[in-house]
């Protein structure tokens, strides 16, 4: 009975004692409450209390700030460890818009793994150093970025125009008045949020007529329109965000959106919607081929190296990327982590995106073309061929640029070619004006201009029978008994036979197109004979007994 | 209960206010009175009136034999299951107060419990540790209650409640599994489902599934659909939360009250002589002279075990039994609250029903038959288990021998017997595994083999058949029902053993066998 009563004591003093130790470290032995401890307020020690920014509105409790405790709301002058500091001044307030809106992790949690999200198989970890900027993309949308060509002449402009001289852009640049202190320029690295006055170049430019010595005499001059317009729009995309606007670039010049549609934007419908592609949960992803730690960041990398090698079954062809292209566009793809943002803290350029049809890409044509069509047909229209996947046409040669018409053109880009890759650009959002960009484009890279077309689109009359045997003798093998394309295009496409003249027809069977498989029959090969004009004409006439009339 | 409380004072009327603070006054001690109607438990009547007079605790005898208070006679087992299953309860309440059974929100939810609710992390792990604990404490309890030959007459009976409650403990465990909708708990209940669908195996060969498909219905009954989805979450949290812990609850009821009704713990039939005289003053046990007639007895015909013996080595269950119950109360509380401590319970990535785990294993408890069903679903999952609950059924019923009763390995053989039973059950099962694991089995060898032979010749099969064997020998050379019995089950849980901890620790991908998981291939 004794030891039956001492066995209960000390049990019961046992689990007594756990539950203290439990008690205590829950409520004494945090990290937190330790680095406060360590931390002194200007007036005495630091009050030790758990810290957060909560913001309702934005569904944020943060407790980040418990130990980041320089960055507490209502704290100033905290000496102490070196996560006591205070928070590097930027435009969002911390103490009011909080931690992970933009830095990402676990707000709620109280530990440094679990809050940072380095626990194994948190799905949102915070964002690394190296990718701070992805996380702008919770709330902001850039608007009106180029292509990386594009972008990079109009830095190198605005460099030539050597208007770091006076002004500071993400923090380069700029001079101190030597008198009056300040800057001699205003900095501009947030201008593309706040916008800047339209007739700068004007007052500039009044300021240097006036001036007689001095800065504006010597670091001003007249500059041309064109340069102007070129730093303008390079103005518009400083939006305290340089490396997320390059990495946008980047995507902007591979072609991705010839497929991909970011949040029902315009885009293609081959690949999937990446809106929200930066918040993939690493947990669901498979990391058996990819090196290093199992973030989503490395699954992104190794996923521009080998699409396919990481996601079965993927279409996505290997692009080839350099190791800057595929490290900004992870970068960019983490940016996609597009939340639902309440209305009074909708930033004016999703707004703009949302409600005024305000644009991720600039609507030049080259950049149209980067961005849209030179995934499928090439950087300069040269055609791709992917492992898996028919020839894409080559469209940027000047024996094709030259034969075509506009309306050709306009009608293959606005229609599409069905059945194939080719998307009706017209139904994905591409204006009318946005094809004329394009085929300026196209035109500037042939060296031939086009021809002037003076034959009427329907002129060939021969016997589409004797044209049968000829295609099945010398056509089919590439694009099929009844023209539905095998590793050659489809012929029997409406959209085709009905904006493609008999000229073109006709001149493309003669001649062969370059920098596709397609040779010119004109000429005898190893393998085909050559064809006479009249059978040419009757091949195009038989190629014409496809197209359905309308009624 | 002094007398001026008992005598109301009709006689003064006009002092009715003094009246009523007296009253007041003493409303604490009438509450204490008509609660605990037999005042401090100090003689031995009142202590018998503190057990039956409590609804709780008259589930238990008042008197209380010393054998069953020695620590070698239970070690507490039972009691450190009960004592397991509160632990459950309590956690397992407070979770509810966050945890959300709907698979899109289910896995958040635990995320909470962990990161963010105030000591939720500590209350899940103990809530995990307490029911592991209690599906250990369930087995060796089992097994203690077996090898004291407790299942005897009289209590063959509460031998199969005892099976009950084993089989709803492992139903409570597993369905708990699945609750917290991460990629563990998902292809751990996948692969369930797949044992419960393993009679299919059979009808497959037979090409009658598609009309007679029993496998197929166990799956669907279990899942409420044909995979692993909302259905069988919120299936399995209404099975965890309700409907098992009620019938535990009933099933406990009956077990305890059982051993009341049986006459206690199973004990030797010398067992006062063997404990000797108490070392404290008893009192007697009837200092008063009793004052009620039992007419009720009348109505009762035959006998229970407590009839006609007298409390001869017997102590008041009130304090001495209820203080050995709350000390292992307490000590399995502390050994649930120190792996609480230092040890998290596991969570894993959101479940995803696209990325297979591989290896995919089971809860610990059922390795050993995933590692059978390896071999063959339906005699692993299906087949062994049941001839094994049928025959651990059957025990209390064939084995009618006296000998042995309430000691340790008690019967023919003894220690001795268990002892080299134990070497041959270890020996047979590594044997058999290392012999697999090195050549193979009839399917490496013979390709086109049909499925019907190694489904009644596969590892599993022979290993319970060379255990059978060495038993019916044992019953033929001790003559002895018992002597088999005790040789099967040390074999069986000696198998279970090396099949668990093999399961466990030595199978990787694909179900091959890895001395260590750092050999594991990188997918």
């Amino acid at each position: 009975m004794n030891k039956t009563k001492h066995l209960l004591l000390w049990s019961s003093v046992g689990v007594w004692l756990l539950l203290v130790v439990a008690a205590v470290q829950e409520n004494y032995w945090r990290e937190w409450r330790q680095v406060q401890a360590s931390a002194t307020a200007p007036d005495g020690p630091l009050e030790i209390r758990l810290r957060q920014v909560v913001n309702p509105t934005l569904n944020i409790s943060d407790r980040c700030v418990s130990c980041h405790v320089g960055m507490a709301p209502g704290e100033s002058g905290i000496s102490g460890p070196r996560l006591a500091v205070v928070h590097k001044p930027v435009v969002h307030d911390p103490a009011e818009m909080g931690c992970t809106t933009c830095h990402g992790g676990q707000g709620a949690a109280t530990d440094k793994d679990d809050a940072h999200g380095d626990v194994h198989f948190w799905p949102e970890p915070m964002l690394a150093k190296n990718h701070l900027y992805a996380g702008c993309g919770s709330c902001h949308t850039t608007l009106n970025i180029p292509n990386a060509a594009v972008f990079e002449h109009s830095r190198s402009t605005f460099e030539r125009l050597d208007c770091l001289a006076c002004h500071r852009v993400d923090g380069r640049g700029g001079t101190l008045r030597p008198d009056k202190g300040g800057m001699e320029g205003p900095d501009l690295s947030r201008v593309g949020m706040t916008g800047f006055k339209a007739d700068w170049y004007p007052q500039h430019l009044a300021k240097h007529n006036e001036a007689q010595t001095g800065v504006w005499k010597t670091s001003f001059g007249p500059i041309s329109e064109a340069d102007q317009k070129t730093a303008e729009a390079f103005l518009s995309t400083r939006v305290a965000a340089p490396r997320l606007v390059e990495a946008k670039a980047q995507f902007h010049s591979l072609g991705c959106m010839g497929c991909h549609k970011i949040g029902g934007g315009m885009g293609g419908d081959a690949g999937v919607d990446l809106a929200r592609s930066g918040l993939k949960d690493p947990g669901q992803l498979n990391f058996a081929q990819v090196p290093g730690a199992p973030t989503l960041s490395n699954w992104l990398a190794e996923h521009f190296r080998s699409p396919a090698g990481l996601v079965a079954g993927s279409q996505m062809p290997m692009l080839g990327l350099s190791e800057n292209q595929i490290e900004l566009l992870t970068l960019y793809v983490l940016s996609l982590r597009r939340r639902d943002v309440p209305g009074s803290y909708l930033p004016k350029d999703r707004v703009s995106a949302m409600r005024f049809n305000g644009r991720e890409f600039s609507s030049d044509g080259a950049t149209l073309f980067s961005a849209l069509c030179s995934g499928c047909h090439g950087a300069t229209g040269q055609g791709m061929r992917y492992p898996g996947l028919p020839p894409f046409p080559a469209i940027g040669k000047s024996d094709f640029l030259s034969l075509v018409s506009d309306e050709f053109l306009t009608e293959t880009i606005t229609k599409g070619r069905p059945g194939r890759k080719m998307p009706k650009w017209g139904e994905l959002g591409l204006k009318p004006e946005d094809v004329a960009a394009l085929i300026g484009y196209l035109r500037q890279l042939s060296v031939t201009p086009a021809k002037v077309e003076t034959t009427p689109a329907r002129w060939v009359k021969a016997d589409p029978n004797w044209g049968r045997q000829l295609f099945a003798a010398s056509c089919a093998g590439c694009h099929g008994t009844k023209g539905e394309g095998i590793e050659g295009p489809a012929l029997n496409n409406q959209v085709f036979l009905r904006s493609a003249t008999d000229s073109l027809l006709t001149e493309t069977i003669k001649n062969g197109r370059q920098g596709t498989a397609m040779r010119g029959f004109s000429q005898p090969s190893s393998v085909f004979p050559a064809l006479t004009p009249a059978e040419i004409e009757a091949v195009t006439a038989f190629i014409r007994t496809w197209e359905e009339k309308k009624p | 209960m002094n007398q001026a409380d008992q005598q109301p004072t009709h006689s003064q009327p006009t002092d009715a206010l003094s009246e009523f603070w007296k009253n007041l006054k003493a409303a604490p001690r009438l509450l204490k009175e008509t609660a605990f109607r037999t005042g401090k438990p100090t003689t031995d009547r009142s202590r018998s009136s503190f057990v039956f007079g409590n609804v709780f605790l008259h589930l238990h005898s008042v008197r209380t034999h010393r054998w069953s208070l020695r620590w070698s006679t239970t070690m507490g087992l039972g009691i450190a299951s009960t004592s397991a299953f509160l632990i459950t309860l309590v956690t397992g309440i407070l979770l509810m107060f966050y945890y959300k059974p709907y698979t899109d929100v289910a896995y958040q939810s635990i995320k909470d419990l962990h990161f963010v609710v105030p000591t939720g992390r500590f209350i899940r792990n103990i809530h995990r540790w307490a029911a592991n604990v209690m599906v250990i404490c369930v087995m060796l309890h089992m097994a203690r209650a077996f090898y004291t030959a407790a299942y005897r007459k009289p209590r063959e009976f509460n031998w199969l409640i005892g099976m009950g409650l084993f089989v709803t403990t492992l139903g409570l465990s597993f369905t708990g599994y699945l609750l917290p909708w991460d990629q563990l708990a998902y292809w751990a209940i996948t692969i369930g489902a797949n044992i419960a669908q393993s009679p299919r195996e059979l009808t497959d060969i037979h090409n009658i599934t598609t009309w007679f498909d029993p496998g197929g219905l166990n799956r669907l009954i279990l899942l409420g659909s044909d995979k692993v989805g909302p259905e069988a979450l919120i299936r399995f949290y209404l099975l965890h939360i309700m409907i098992l812990p009620l019938v535990l609850v009933a099933l406990m009821a009956v077990h305890f009250w059982r051993i009341r009704k049986d006459g206690g713990l199973a004990r030797p039939a010398d067992a006062t002589e063997r404990v000797g005289e108490t070392l404290e003053p008893v009192q007697p046990v009837f200092t008063e002279k009793p004052t009620k007639t039992y007419h009720l007895a009348a109505l009762v015909k035959g006998r229970t075990p407590a009839v006609g013996n007298g409390p001869e080595g017997t102590v008041p269950s009130m304090p001495h039994l209820f203080y050995v119950e709350l000390s292992v109360l307490m000590v399995t509380t502390l050994i649930c609250l120190g792996l609480a401590l230092v040890l998290d319970a596991p969570l894993k990535e959101l479940a995803n029903p696209s990325v297979p785990e591989n290896p995919a294993k089971a809860p610990w408890y059922f390795l050993g038959l995933q590692e059978m069903v390896a071999f063959s679903a339906f005699m692993g999952g299906i087949g062994i288990p049941t001839v094994v609950l049928f025959g651990l059924g059957l025990i209390p019923f064939l084995d009618r021998e006296k000998a042995g009763t309430g000691e340790w390995f008690g019967g023919p053989g003894g220690w001795p017997l268990v002892k080299r039973s134990i070497w041959i059950g270890l020996g047979a099962a590594l044997l058999v595994e290392a012999f697999v694991i090195r050549f193979g089995w009839l399917r490496e060898w013979f390709p086109g083999i049909p499925q019907l032979i190694i489904t009644f010749v596969n590892p599993g099969t022979v290993l319970t058949l060379l255990y059978a064997a060495y038993s019916v020998w044992l019953v033929r050379k001790w003559n002895s029902t018992r002597a088999g019995a005790l040789g099967l089950f040390t074999c069986f849980l000696c198998g279970f053993l090396v099949l668990t901890i093999i399961g466990t620790y030595f199978r990787g991908p694909n179900w091959e066998f890895f001395w260590s998981p750092a050999d594991w291939p990188k997918h």
